[in-house]
């Protein structure tokens, strides 16, 4: 972001301030005649471009813009929407670099400008994301969960998005902290508001960690309805959406039918069919074709497309020049699942450990040294390659020593 | 008639007091009162420095003589006072000049005839001295031991009759003319016949396991069919061990001394010990104890050394918990009403077991064992989870053939020269954790190693594959990590990298948790 605010930014800063987001009618207003010309038109110093005013829908815009002008008493002037960047606050519009551009997908429900606060980059942590939503009033199980895969996918290199609520989505959050990860709560309040109150410090670390981010401008608080909205937002800015916990009519629930109607990748954690809180996610996988997933790795699987990173690679951040090539001899292979296991396929492991594994019988276990005996190598390399085959799911102990491990 | 003072020392545990002697005169019916809370060997003194003074050639005061021994609430056991209140009382009766006991502390036992006889405990006595005593008489036998102390004089004697020409101004006493040899138990015989760990062939993991825990001082849980060599390579760790440095001798030498287990003529005890309980033995032999006299156990005698607990699984189960607090905080606190003794006690453990109580398992097909899985999960179980979390360093040893010790021959190395590559590893971790609290691998805690030592991505990439495959608990991570840093300054690597991360890997994966 540079110093100067441009007309539009300020002009889609002050649309937050004065619409609600996804309000229909200032959407089309703002794609005919721009948010700059949108705000002038609601401060009334000339009518809006659009739609001959006597037919119904121009009623409806007349009335939805005497709706947004209740509230110009609160219209802030560039100077305070700049102020904001000294406390953290930077707000992003379409035109910046860091608004993630699958927004988009949204349509007319795009939000006109987000209220960030701070340190990690939205866009380009969204690209490569999940989002952990659930319930507030989580189990036990939920909990554990939703922290679990929040701090083994932000272990690989993958942001969580989630809410700010109790329970799943705060759970996610601090799985994801305590891993060191990037996390991005979407608020249905300012991002300065902490809400709820108990989880003023959680927002503090996800600020130093990750990021804020609000449609609705600093010092706005919560409304039951400004949820749901804002549901939308997550399920758009993640590639895919986890719902650990939900009941059948719920929040969480809201956000899956967005991912599903964005076409984003939807996966369910199974419950207890007792448990009323797993209801929705059985729903999901039943009715909505949701997928089952069961471990962080799985989820990792479904979120990358064929040709992405495998989920071993992913493992450790970082390409290498190996895992080139890994990629590409993985991706001909159609079985996911078991290639999730074997994660070095067979033909690529260097020629010791290729030695060492065509010395292992094919029933029964041998020890290190008869194996290094037979692969012609040094004990200690034998014992080497073991543990990097046994890392890559090829051999595993037995009481006799090593075996093969069964496919 | 009047009052002399002079010193001796009485021992808590491995620590001396000073013990201020004091020896009063006065007119009144002939007796002896002893105060300061002496135990029955040191009441018995009475009679026996009679006896020595008398058959020294001197005169008995025969007044009310009053000894003194503060302070008063200590406990105080054992013969080491007689020459200090021999020589108080003699310099009371002014048969000796009053002021040549001062400032001198006297350790030894007094024979009847007036020769001195050497007790227990000389060095770590002769350290309290170091507060306020320039010169120690002790008995010939124990001036080698004494004399390890720097900056105390230390003078030997066999006689009462020598010490007392001497603290008359005579010449200082000649010790070797013809010291009585030592009495009490009889002190562990050396090894005579010369350990190598080459001679383990065929358990090549097992060896550089071994290894491992010497550089890091890891603990170390050896699981193998009888006759797979685990005694053997347990005998053969202190091979590879360095040998102690002067301090850390001068620990394991006292408490040995205390023990009673020094040898006359052994001097400091510079290489480390290696202590080998038998499975009955009773928690005071282990951790030491005793109720009157509170004596060092095994986890003391193999303090900077090893501990070597064979068949662990047929240890009393609570001996094995003991264990527990000297490996937490390396020492053990023995409390007792009238006192606390505390023994240093930070040593490698090393435990090995049969995997089955009826030890039948070895061979191809495993013939003769009829034992259930459940017996023999039962079996392993009895060494405690608690206890295994300290050990680092785990290996399931398989039974060797004839074949495998022929091909494992050119790869097994002398003690020598593994020995080398163990102390250069010490010398790079001592520098890397220089300036903290911690001197070994083995001894910094998960949370620190995670945040202060964390070694490159790269090279923990295997790591999180066998973490997602299962294969890995988060505390075997940790266990991974700490052996993967012994392995890198074995290998005089900065960092661990990837082939020492997969090798303790593989190491850890041979453990059935």
């Amino acid at each position: 972001m540079n110093e100067k605010l441009t007309d539009e930014a300020y002009a889609r800063a002050a649309l937050t301030y004065l619409a609600e987001p996804a309000d229909r009618w200032l959407a089309q207003l703002i794609r005919v005649s721009s948010a700059a010309g949108a705000l002038d038109a609601i401060k009334g110093y000339r009518a809006p471009v659009s739609g001959p005013p006597r037919t119904k829908a121009g009623m409806a815009m007349m009335a939805a813009m005497e709706r947004w002008r209740t509230r110009l008493s609160e219209l802030p002037t560039p100077e305070d929407v700049l102020s904001f960047r000294e406390s953290g606050i930077r707000l992003i519009t379409p035109e910046d670099p860091e608004w993630p551009g699958q927004l988009a997908d949204l349509g007319e429900d795009q939000p006109y400008a987000l209220w960030l606060r701070g340190s990690a980059d939205l866009r380009f942590n969204c690209l490569r994301s999940v989002a952990v939503v659930g319930s507030r009033a989580a189990t036990a199980y939920g909990a554990y969960v939703a922290a679990e895969f929040g701090a083994s996918v932000a272990a690989r290199g993958v942001a969580v998005v989630s809410g700010g609520a109790f329970g799943v989505d705060a759970a996610a959050h601090r799985g994801a902290l305590g891993a060191d990860g990037v996390t991005i709560a979407v608020l249905a309040c300012g991002v300065d508001v902490p809400y709820p109150a108990a989880h003023a410090e959680l927002f503090d670390a996800i600020a130093a960690q990750g990021v804020l981010v609000s449609e609705w401008p600093p010092g706005r608080h919560v409304s039951r309805l400004r949820f749901l909205v804002r549901n939308r937002v997550i399920a758009a800015l993640a590639p895919g959406t986890v719902v650990v916990e939900a009941a059948a009519r719920s929040g969480a629930l809201n956000t899956a039918r967005h991912a599903r109607d964005l076409n984003r990748r939807l996966m369910a954690v199974p419950g207890p069919i007792t448990s009323d809180l797993s209801a929705g996610c059985h729903q999901i996988v039943r009715e909505w074709q949701g997928t089952l997933v069961t471990s962080a790795a799985e989820v990792i699987e479904y979120l990358s497309p064929v040709s992405a990173t495998p989920m071993a690679e992913a493992g450790a951040g970082q390409t290498t020049e190996t895992t080139h090539t890994e990629q590409t001899a993985k991706a001909d292979k159609p079985s996911a699942r078991r290639l999730a296991l074997s994660v070095l396929p067979r033909d690529q492991l260097d020629l010791d450990s290729a030695r060492v594994l065509d010395a292992l019988p094919r029933r029964g276990g041998m020890g290190t040294v008869r194996l290094a005996q037979r692969a012609g190598l040094a004990p200690a390399t034998t014992a080497t390659l073991l543990g990097q085959l046994a890392t890559g799911g090829f051999v595993e102990r037995c009481d006799d020593g090593w075996r093969l491990r069964r496919t | 008639m009047a009052l002399a003072r002079t010193y001796s020392v009485a021992l808590v545990g491995v620590r001396g007091h000073l013990i201020e002697v004091e020896a009063d005169i006065a007119s009144g019916l002939p007796a002896v009162i002893l105060v300061g809370l002496p135990d029955t060997a040191l009441r018995e003194a009475r009679d026996r420095i009679r006896a020595a003074i008398v058959n020294s050639g001197e005169t008995w005061p025969n007044s009310k003589i009053t000894v003194g021994l503060s302070p008063a609430t200590l406990p105080k056991r054992g013969s080491g006072f007689d020459l200090a209140i021999a020589v108080a009382i003699l310099a009371a009766a002014e048969a000796l000049p009053v002021d040549a006991p001062a400032g001198k502390m006297f350790l030894a036992e007094l024979g009847l005839d007036g020769r001195l006889r050497p007790v227990p405990g000389v060095l770590p006595a002769v350290m309290a001295a170091e507060a306020g005593v320039d010169t120690v008489i002790v008995a010939a036998q124990n001036v080698e031991e004494a004399a390890l102390v720097p900056g105390v004089q230390v003078i030997g004697a066999s006689s009462l009759l020598e010490v007392i020409v001497w603290l008359r101004g005579g010449p200082p006493p000649s010790p070797s003319l013809d010291p009585e040899p030592s009495p009490g138990p009889v002190p562990a015989p050396a090894k005579s016949k010369k350990l190598d760990l080459s001679e383990v062939l065929g358990q090549a993991e097992a060896r550089l396991a071994v290894e491992i825990c010497a550089a890091g001082g890891h603990n170390l849980s050896l699981l193998g069919p009888p006759g797979a060599g685990k005694t053997m390579l347990a005998e053969r760790l202190p091979t590879i061990l360095p040998a102690l440095d002067v301090a850390a001798a001068l620990e394991v030498t006292s408490i040995h001394s205390v023990a009673g287990y020094l040898a006359p003529g052994t001097g400091l005890v510079t290489v480390p010990p290696f202590c080998a309980p038998h499975h009955t033995a009773s928690m005071a032999a282990i951790v030491g104890g005793g109720s009157s006299v509170i004596r060092p156990g095994a986890a003391s005698l193999a303090h900077n050394g090893i501990l070597f607990l064979d068949e662990a699984p047929e240890f009393h189960r609570d001996v094995l918990d003991a264990l527990r607090q000297p490996l937490e905080s390396g020492e053990v606190v023995i409390a007792r009403a009238s006192m606390q003794a505390v023994f240093p006690a930070r040593f490698t453990l090393v435990l090995a077991a049969n995997p089955c109580p009826c030890a039948k398992t070895a061979g191809p097909g495993k013939t003769g064992c009829s034992c259930s899985p459940a017996a023999r999960r039962r079996y392993l179980a009895r060494v405690s989870g608690p206890l295994l979390d300290r050990v680092d360093v785990k290996v399931r040893l398989q039974p060797v053939s004839r074949s495998d010790m022929l091909y494992d021959r050119k790869f097994a190395e002398p003690s020598a020269v593994v020995a080398q590559r163990v102390v250069a590893a010490r010398e790079r971790c001592a520098a890397r954790f220089a300036g903290t609290q911690w001197r070994m691998n083995a001894e910094v805690p998960g949370p620190v190693l995670r945040r202060s030592y964390p070694p490159k991505a790269t090279a923990l990439q295997s790591l999180d594959r066998a973490m997602e495959l299962g294969q890995v608990s988060a505390r075997g991570a940790d266990k991974i990590v700490r052996v993967a840093w012994s392995l890198a300054d074995l290998a005089g690597a900065d960092q661990p990298g990837p082939d020492q991360v997969n090798l303790a890997i593989g190491l850890w994966l041979g453990v059935p948790n």
